[in-house]
């Protein structure tokens, strides 16, 4: 049995609403198949008011052994660093954050406001918000560079906007199940074993990428989505079309630009009219290069990947 | 040409010369009429290139509301050149844009036939 709290902060529940989509395993499996004991969820907890504090009361203490705290959303400073905006069971989030993080054996942060920052910390960030252990790029975030959880491991970041159901719930339950040692997380504490590969492993338009024909209009099935629309598929790691969403689909296979939700710095560009899903460029070359590759080198292997396109590549193949 | 009166002009002109107008051209003939426009001394807007997305998406603002019969309003806005443009040579065969096969630009906003050497300051790779 593994006690797992999870909490709420400068967030729109859109995590939660994901984790409950979970099928492999589901939600439920969690609890009657892994014996994740769900101490108190937003969505989920029959606790209202002074029981919901006790709880945490109780978990902070060590009456209740916490073994996985999962939190959604950012960590909300403001005003003024006291935290004050987001208060919760009679005071600020942050505290309970930092209280209950330093009492549990794992601390998991779900979704891009938990683990980075997200939208919430755009800037001028009016909520100073913050993820917990980065603020995007930067390591530091609310509970600090240096914060360990009992367990010894850094906070476990599982970003997305949102994070794929399945994510969550595999690391749930490979943390549960003892097998946490198995984690290895790269440098901005993501686990490897979802976010070594990017976006563009296994998308359906790779083709499409190789002959440089682009996608020019939203709706098109012919052409790569990363040359004109915006798609930062070859530059994000995630595996979104390796694990696909429901079960069949993916947003470059849905026709829909990936919008880098896992990388520390999303969202990317100013969001004024017509940038978002615009590629941006410098004189007609792409500002941000697939990852590896420099400007020379894409020139070049334009030129010939133009070259020796064939014709079908022209056309829309997938004919219902 | 905004006017009404001078879109029918337009049109006529080119029923006369060609016997149709550009919205009902097939591929070479458009190239026709584009090369002619330059042999007769079309000059279009080069420069500035639009350094950034934001530039580049001005150009399609003014060039998205135009009909398929401005084919020279096209030309003009675009900077279309019929020899590669600058130091690096780009051109159009190394267009994001460019269909090698159909020989043919295939952002929307312009829609038109084009040579591999030929160049618009609408490139992107």
């Amino acid at each position: 049995m593994a006690n797992l709290l999870w909490l709420q902060g400068g967030a729109c529940s859109g995590n939660t609403m994901s984790f409950l989509n979970a099928e492999e395993p589901s939600a439920c499996d969690l609890v009657t198949d892994f014996g994740i004991n769900i101490l108190w969820h937003p969505s989920l907890g029959l606790e209202l008011g002074d029981n919901v504090k006790a709880i945490l009361e109780k978990c902070i203490s060590g009456e209740i052994p916490l073994d996985i705290f999962v939190f959604e959303g950012t960590v909300i400073n403001a005003p003024n660093g006291t935290g004050e905006w987001n208060r919760f069971c009679g005071r600020p989030m942050k505290d309970w954050v930092k209280d209950l993080s330093a009492a549990s054996q794992f601390v998991v942060a779900i979704g891009d406001c938990a683990t980075y920052g997200g939208i919430p910390a755009m800037a001028p960030n009016p909520s100073e918000s913050q993820g917990l252990q980065f603020l995007k790029r930067a390591k530091g975030g609310s509970l600090g560079a240096g914060f360990k959880a009992k367990s010894g491991l850094p906070v476990i970041n599982i970003p997305g906007c949102p994070a794929h159901p399945d994510w969550v719930t595999q690391i749930v339950v490979a943390v549960a199940t003892g097998r946490a040692g198995d984690l290895t997380l790269d440098e901005f504490h993501r686990p490897k074993t979802f976010f070594s590969s990017f976006t563009q492993t296994g998308c359906t338009r790779n083709m499409h990428f190789a002959y440089k024909v682009s996608t020019t209009a939203f709706g098109q099935r012919k052409g790569c989505l990363f040359y004109d629309l915006g798609c930062r598929g070859p530059m994000t790691h995630s595996p979104c079309n390796r694990i696909l969403w429901n079960r069949h689909s993916s947003k470059t296979r849905a026709g829909m630009p990936c919008l880098g939700c896992t990388e520390p710095e999303f969202p990317f560009f100013d969001l004024n009219p017509g940038t978002v899903f615009k590629t941006q460029t410098v004189m007609g070359v792409p500002k941000d290069m697939p990852t590896g590759v420099d400007k020379v080198g894409y020139i070049k292997l334009t030129a010939a990947a133009k070259g020796m396109a064939p014709a079908w590549a022209e056309e829309d193949i997938f004919v219902v | 040409m905004n006017t009404e009166a001078g879109k029918t002009e337009r049109d006529a002109a080119f029923l006369a010369r060609y016997g149709v107008t550009p919205a009902e051209a097939g591929h070479d003939m458009l190239m026709r009429m584009i090369e002619d426009m330059f042999a007769e001394g079309l000059v279009t807007e080069v420069e500035p290139f639009p350094e950034t997305d934001r530039e580049f998406s001005k150009l399609l603002d003014i060039l998205r509301p135009l009909d398929a019969n401005a084919l020279r309003e096209k030309l003009v806005i675009s900077g279309w050149l019929l020899e590669p443009y600058g130091a690096d040579k780009m051109r159009c065969q190394e267009c994001m844009y460019y269909l090698v096969h159909k020989r043919w630009c295939d952002l929307p906003e312009l829609n038109l036939p084009a040579k591999p050497d030929w160049w618009c300051r609408l490139w992107r790779i």
